[in-house]
């Protein structure tokens, strides 16, 4: 605590990089002035990060894209904003051509379509740094390469000549990153970095921001929604809603002091990894990462001697961690790029029992289409849901983890294996064999803007399953569309609104009332929440858990976002490049995992509240550093 | 990326095959190979039908007859075509061929590059003013030449793009001032729309555009230009000095002056080769050839300049210099054609009515290589425009949509937050990705643009493939329209190929995939 | 019910700003249907499309009526008559603000009604791009859907099939097929060209069924037990809609110009039915003598293609869910302008 005061002592002694008074922005819609945001006032100062947080339609984006004039055509900003002696508010464009990219620069949310797709990315850093430098093509070259070493992406001199779509989703971030650090600008806005990234990836971003942080002596305001972000980047928050804003203060006064209800009621929501297991969850410190980096080591040393640099780099750690290690060395020793499937004890698949769902050996393909080659999604998965079980699915994208999702509903083909629906296999069925079992499954979508027909009124959506199956029809389906609309804590007037006129909560619930209307005994849930924002998504988990315990239905719970799922599975499941990794309940998943991408994933959830996210941060650089190149 | 192509090709060759056998037995049906016959008196008229049923083997099956017409087509890949024979007037079909395909090329390539040109710059800058006046106007004119039959638009071409401007050619007398000071005005506000900007600047373009455009216009008919036009060594200087400042200012900016010097320097070289180059042309008698070796000359020139300004980017100079170099060189050699307008003019085929109404070439012109050419200029204007007006409208709104696309996306914001100016925002990223999409568009408006041609060719009496394919369709002459349908769709299978390899050249995305 | 209040609080609850606010309050309470419909009405250009295209039809049915009933014109588009003005030319003139006289349009050189005539010939020509239209959008659609939902083979197939139409210029299929019904009337002609001028409809249409496939409501259709058929035209069709009817109304323009393109050139309407083409063909000589009979059926021709386009435009706009109204760059000035005056 006295580091962080001294800290927020030097910051503040700093001269303030930008001040910002009264900063608002409005748009002009349908003839009339609309506010997107307003009496914005704050300051940044060098080396400091200001984390602007909010839920979408807060105004904290548009608020601070007016800093560079980059407003919509129909928007104007008003206030003032002083960058130094320069009034941006209101600069003309010659000179704030300058300023961009110059004095402030950003990093935008989505790598992939935020670089040109048909410039190498060599190019495009080069492009900034020749704008506002007088630099040669070689000169310049030379310092976006150094710009690429110190972001630390891997073949720079190759990487150069790379176009934006041949590189990875950090990687894109990584150069955007560069490209915005080209001039050494006074003031980064980073306008939510890490949203579009896996968690792991983010993870690696969040280091490579710190550690730029230090090196950099610029002011960053990071524009996010993410509390666990914030949490482990930001000095000073300011916290909005609906184009206000409704607090600020120091990050530890947020996190552990807040005065608004809005700020309490945000905290509250945003679920917490390691919350329902007794003890901490994996990563809480670097005790836990030493004794798993070992075991990692071990498993290394014993499949080569010694082969590569890297790992006798970490043997020198690990000579002096491991003695302090509690040893928890029991663990079977696993390699990264392993296949296998841990299972955690009391997890392993048994199909004689009961069952809701069985995965047996099932490999998984998307068919060949046209010139396209058939693509294998899963392979080897075992896995069993017993009746009124939930079992969550975790993995980043490109896992699989979606794959199974849409094979136990038969929409993708099981090619290898067996998969039992409610004991019926659903092998090579069609269609209209499959309709009969249909029944028993039902599915809520990740995007409930994309899952309602949007040309018909929900009721009509709710209420198809029942009329197909049923053949309900009038009075009967509207009474029963009412008491689902009711279940899922919707006035029943919805009935005949469009999926359009919805907020985003509502639609999921309309997309839950859909797939329960049934009774279904298996509710596949892919991603249900993660398009919602936290406190809309924290209602939609608390309805789901009361449905759940009403209705009692088996549930596959598919998320990337290990914190919501180890508060709703009892089971969790861990899947990398289509293997099925590791299998525990969550108690044991969360704590003690064995396989090392299930730590390196644990390791890297940044959780809401500083303190503890800074004794994981080094726990999570540890582990990032050892998982480097996996 | 090879096996892609191929395999591409082969599947629209198998559809042409397919399409050709279709259009064959229809074609049997549909054409009435007895016309001349029907009203005949003729007392032999029995053995008339016979002779003609065994002219065209009208006894054979149609299925039979088309495997012998692919087989004499199929004649082509080994040098020995047989397409069969135009029945009523007993010429070849290939000798028909040669001409008229040579003729069609020319006129749809003419078109095509004016319109691909004119089309994207005028689709731009509508994007770029959305929601403004001239966005509006440009709207309305792309809407009404959409709407507009070609036909209708030749007979009015010829009417008063022809007809009318000859016997003003002849007799230069202004009966009313006011079309030339609506036109003056219409040039302003024109400008004024395409440039934008604020109040002042706006007034600044309407006054300037307006004043030249006038200052044009009366100095073109006080010093009697029409009937003598050139364009001198003053007209060099003047074009050549505009087109380096324009090209610099698109392609670097005027900020840059090594670019602005060196596209000077170009100019001032074609000014000063202007004198000996005439003196080349006057001994030395010109062809294609020659025409094709000074081109690559003027190119290494330029590129030899563009370098000599080193600088850190010295490709970035040759570019714009050759672009330079590419504007002057048309320029003196437009200056050259145009000083045989007299003795064009006023030999006795043409009798001082220099535009053409009728045909690809006037009969009895024997001149050098410049006087045929501006033979085949003259002649190829009025089609040319009226095919242009077909396409440009498509082309407009083509760009003008997709370019409003690539500016709403993110890396134009990124773009922009980096601090380019909006002509490098628009030039290098915007333009470069609202283009990709129009490769597709190419081959579709090429064989919409063979479809006009077929309607310009027989109004303008331009001996292509299209007046062939009428002239046949009138006269039932099976073996030409087959040979018709069989070129245009050859041309159609090119046209995509090229699209296809312009898509991949563009697109990073799509080189490195296939 | 306090529970329901609650959480519409809470979720819509906050006051609507940004982008996603505007369109949620643009778009209260409507179906997609009025949405489209509202945006339409707003569309001035379209709207005077629409407008201009109705009387243009009613007039030319009414004047020369239909089938066996009369028009209201007192010529009919065969009988000559005596010559009223010199070289028959329009006899409407100014005095008295406007008379038109007895001949308004003028009269060819056997004194047949050149109003008479054109009324006729617009009659026909929209006869002809109303079949073209409905016959292309049907079989564009089922073809485009059947294309764009089954993939694989089917569409590999399809799309070869309107390969096969687009090597070739639309005028040239459309020539030799006019010449194989020639002398058929208009229904006819219709018919045939609507059969070639399909395949750009199908492709966009398929464009459109691949992309909503991807869509999670399909599966979720499937996966409440949905036919093939009933996700095809119960769930993908109606959000095709935009597409579809823009491209028909796009299409119907097209085919205007080209059944008076090919009428022109003889292999489309033939005397003694008329159409607006046809006419322009019969009288393409007279231009310099007799401009009138040239001039009217060429401009009809115009008004009618430059209506539908304006309409379809109009639809374009309308149906595009990007399509968002930016204000131009003097509103947004006169915008500022108020803002600063309500500031202070």
């Amino acid at each position: 605590m006295t580091a962080q005061t001294t800290a927020e002592a030097t910051a503040s002694a700093k001269s303030p990089i930008l001040d910002v008074t009264d900063l608002g922005v409005n748009f002009w819609v349908s003839d009339e002035w609309w506010m997107a945001a307003e009496g914005l006032t704050y300051t940044v100062n060098a080396g400091e990060v200001l984390a602007i947080v909010g839920e979408s339609g807060s105004g904290k984006s548009q608020s601070s894209m007016s800093l560079l004039g980059l407003l919509p055509s129909n928007g104007r900003a008003t206030g003032s904003a002083k960058l130094g002696d320069t009034e941006l508010i209101g600069l003309p464009q010659e000179r704030m051509q300058h300023i961009r990219g110059n004095d402030i620069s950003v990093i935008f949310q989505e790598p992939m379509t935020a670089l040109n797709p048909v410039y190498t990315a060599g190019f495009q850093i080069v492009e900034t740094l020749r704008v506002h430098m007088n630099m040669g093509p070689k000169e310049a070259k030379e310092r976006a390469l150094e710009l690429m070493r110190l972001v630390e992406i891997p073949d720079p001199e190759e990487r150069f000549h790379s176009f934006p779509h041949q590189l990875s989703g950090g990687q894109r971030q990584r150069i955007m990153i560069a490209q915005a650090l080209a001039c050494q600008p006074k003031l980064l806005i980073a306008d939510e970095p890490t949203t579009a990234l896996d968690v792991t990836v983010q993870a690696e971003i969040l280091k490579l921001m710190r550690e730029l942080k230090s090196k950099l002596d610029a002011g960053i305001i990071l524009i996010t929604h993410d509390m666990g972000v914030v949490a482990d980047m930001a000095d000073r928050i300011i916290v909005m809603r609906a184009g206000k804003v409704v607090e600020s203060g120091t990050a530890d006064e947020i996190f552990y002091n807040p005065q608004h209800p809005y700020t309490k009621q945000l905290l509250e929501a945003v679920p917490h990894l390691g919350t329902e297991i007794e003890g901490e969850a994996f990563g809480a410190d670097l005790g836990d990462v030493e004794v798993a980096l070992h075991d990692l080591e071990e498993a290394e040393a014993d499949e080569s001697a010694g082969d590569d640099l890297a790992a006798g780099s970490l043997a020198d750690d690990d000579a002096e961690a491991t003695p302090a290690s509690t040893g928890e060395a029991d663990h079977p020793q696993i390699e990264m790029d392993s296949t296998e499937t841990y299972y955690h004890p009391g997890s392993q698949a048994d199909f004689s029992k009961p069952s809701a769902l069985q995965l047996r050996d099932v490999a998984i393909e998307y068919p060949a289409l046209g010139r396209k080659k058939a693509f294998r999604a899963a392979h080897h998965i075992n896995l069993s849901i017993a009746p009124g079980e939930v079992v969550g699915l975790v993995g980043e994208s490109g896992s699989g983890k979606t794959t199974i999702g849409r094979a136990a509903l038969g929409l993708l083909p099981t090619v290898e294996g067996d998969m039992l629906v409610g004991g019926k296999s659903i092998k090579g069925l069609s269609n209209k064999q499959l309709r009969p079992l249909r029944k028993e499954v039902g599915i809520v979508f990740q995007d409930p803007g994309s899952s309602l027909n949007p040309r018909l009124p929900v009721g009509e959506s709710i209420g198809e399953p029942l009329y197909l199956h049923e053949g309900m029809k009038g009075p009967a389906l509207n009474k029963k569309v009412e008491e689902l609309l009711h279940a899922v804590e919707l006035p029943t007037t919805m009935r005949n609104r469009y999926p359009h006129e919805l907020s985003g909560g509502q639609r999921q619930r309309i997309g839950i009332a859909r797939a329960l209307s049934l009774r279904p005994k298996l509710l596949i849930a892919d991603e249900p929440t993660s398009a919602l924002d936290v406190s809309v998504q924290a209602k939609v988990l608390d309805l789901f858990e009361s449905l759940q315990a009403l209705y009692g239905f088996a549930c596959l719970f598919i998320s990337h976002d290990l914190a919501v799922v180890e508060r709703i599975a009892s089971r969790i499941a861990v899947m990398r490049h289509g293997y099925l990794v590791e299998i525990g309940q969550s108690s044991q998943v969360v704590a003690n995992p064995v396989h090392p991408y299930t730590q390196r994933l644990l390791s890297a959830v940044p959780v809401p509240d500083p303190k503890e996210q800074r004794k994981r941060r080094e726990a999570r650089d540890a582990v990032l550093e050892a998982t480097m190149d996996a | 990326m090879i096996k892609f192509i191929l395999r591409r090709l082969l599947s629209t060759v198998l559809v042409l095959l397919v399409v050709t056998f279709v259009l064959y037995l229809l074609l049997n049906v549909a054409l009435d190979f007895f016309w001349d016959l029907r009203s005949s008196t003729s007392p032999n008229i029995e053995a008339l039908y016979e002779s003609r049923i065994r002219l065209l083997d009208l006894e054979t099956p149609a299925i039979v007859r088309y495997f012998k017409w692919l087989a004499g087509a199929s004649g082509c890949l080994v040098g020995q075509c047989d397409l069969g024979i135009a029945w009523k007037s007993g010429q070849e079909v290939t000798y028909l061929l040669q001409g008229a395909i040579v003729n069609t090329i020319k006129l749809i390539t003419a078109s095509t590059i004016v319109a691909i040109i004119l089309g994207i710059a005028v689709g731009m800058v509508s994007a770029i003013r959305q929601y403004s006046g001239f966005d509006y106007f440009i709207t309305f004119v792309s809407f009404l030449l959409y709407s507009l039959p070609v036909f209708w638009v030749a007979v009015l071409l010829k009417q008063y793009g022809a007809i009318e401007i000859n016997n003003f050619i002849n007799d230069p007398t202004l009966t009313s001032w006011w079309p030339i000071i609506i036109a003056c005005i219409a040039m302003g506000l024109f400008w004024m729309g395409a440039l934008g900007g604020g109040k002042k600047r706006r007034i600044i373009t309407f006054l300037a555009a307006t004043l030249v455009t006038f200052g044009t216009i009366y100095y073109i008919l006080a010093s009697g230009w029409l009937q003598q036009p050139t364009i001198g060594v003053v007209g060099v200087v003047l074009i050549g000095v505009g087109a380096a400042i324009v090209m610099t200012f698109l392609s670097t900016g005027l900020k840059n002056k090594r670019v602005l010097y060196a596209s000077l320097t170009i100019a001032v070289i074609g000014a000063l080769l202007y004198m000996p180059l005439q003196y080349l042309f006057y001994y030395q008698e010109m062809n294609w050839l020659w025409m094709l070796g000074l081109f690559i000359v003027t190119i290494g020139v330029a590129i030899g300049v563009g370098l000599a300004f080193r600088g850190p980017d010295p490709w970035d100079t040759a570019r714009t210099t050759v672009f330079t170099a590419v504007i002057i060189a048309v320029t003196i050699f437009a200056d050259r054609v145009l000083q045989g307008w007299s003795e064009y003019s006023s030999s006795p085929a043409i009798n001082n009515r220099p535009i053409a109404t009728i045909g690809a070439s006037a009969p009895n012109v024997n001149g050098d290589f410049w006087i045929t050419n501006l033979d085949t200029f003259t002649h190829l204007l009025l089609p040319s425009i009226a095919l242009v007006l077909i396409s440009f409208a498509s082309y407009t709104r083509y760009t003008r949509g997709s370019m409003l696309e690539v500016m709403g996306q993110d890396y134009i914001r990124t773009a922009r937050a980096k601090g380019l100016n909006e002509r490098t925002v628009i030039m290098r990223h915007a333009l470069r990705n609202a283009l990709l999409p129009l490769a597709s568009i190419i081959p579709v408006d090429i064989i919409t643009m063979i479809g006009g041609a077929v309607i310009t060719e027989t109004i303008f009496g331009w001996n292509g493939m299209g007046k062939l394919f009428i002239d046949s369709m009138r006269q039932s002459e099976l073996d030409p329209i087959m040979a018709y349908i069989l070129i245009t769709g050859i041309l159609a299978i090119i046209a995509n190929l090229v699209a296809d390899f312009l898509y991949a050249v563009l697109d990073p995305r799509i080189r490195v995939n296939a | 019910m306090s529970i329901d209040n609650k959480n519409q609080d809470t979720e819509t609850g906050l006051d609507p700003v940004g982008e996603n606010a505007i369109e949620t309050k643009e778009t209260e309470g409507l179906s997609q249907g009025k949405i489209v419909f509202r945006k339409f009405i707003r569309h001035k250009g379209a709207m005077a499309g629409l407008i201009v295209l109705i009387l243009v039809t009613i007039f030319a049915y009414t004047a020369q009526g239909i089938g066996p009933i009369p028009g209201w014109w007192i010529f009919n588009h065969t009988a000559s008559g005596p010559v009223v003005n010199p070289g028959g030319a329009p006899t409407w003139t100014l005095s008295n603000f406007f008379s038109p006289g007895e001949h308004p349009f003028g009269q060819d050189e056997i004194g047949r009604d050149n109003f008479a005539r054109v009324m006729k010939g617009t009659q026909i020509s929209i006869m002809v791009m109303v079949i073209i239209g409905v016959v292309a959008l049907i079989i564009g659609t089922i073809v485009g859907a059947l294309a764009g939902y089954y993939r694989g083979w089917v569409d590999s197939v399809l799309m070869r099939i309107t390969d096969g139409f687009i090597i070739l210029p639309v005028i040239v299929v459309g020539a030799i097929l006019g010449k194989l019904v020639s002398g058929t009337g208009g229904a006819m002609l219709g018919l045939v060209l609507g059969a070639i001028l399909w395949t750009g409809l199908a492709r966009l249409v398929r464009g459109d069924f691949l992309s909503l496939r991807e869509r999670e409501f399909v599966d979720s259709a499937r996966v409440a037990g949905a036919s093939d058929f009933r996700i095809m035209f119960k769930h993908m069709l109606p959000n095709a809609m935009g597409v579809i009817i823009v491209n028909t109304t796009l299409l119907m323009s097209q085919a205007i110009v080209l059944e008076a393109s090919l009428s022109f050139l003889g292999f489309g309407i033939a005397p003694p039915d008329i159409s607006l083409g046809q006419l322009i063909s019969e009288y393409q000589t007279s231009f310099a003598t007799r401009p009138w009979l040239f001039w009217w059926p060429g401009f009809f021709i115009i008004i009618i293609a430059l209506c539908v386009n304006f309409i379809g435009d109009g639809l374009r706009d309308a149906f595009d869910p990007r399509m968002k109204t930016i204000p131009s760059w003097r509103k947004m000035k006169k915008a500022e302008r108020m803002a600063k005056k309500g500031d202070k």
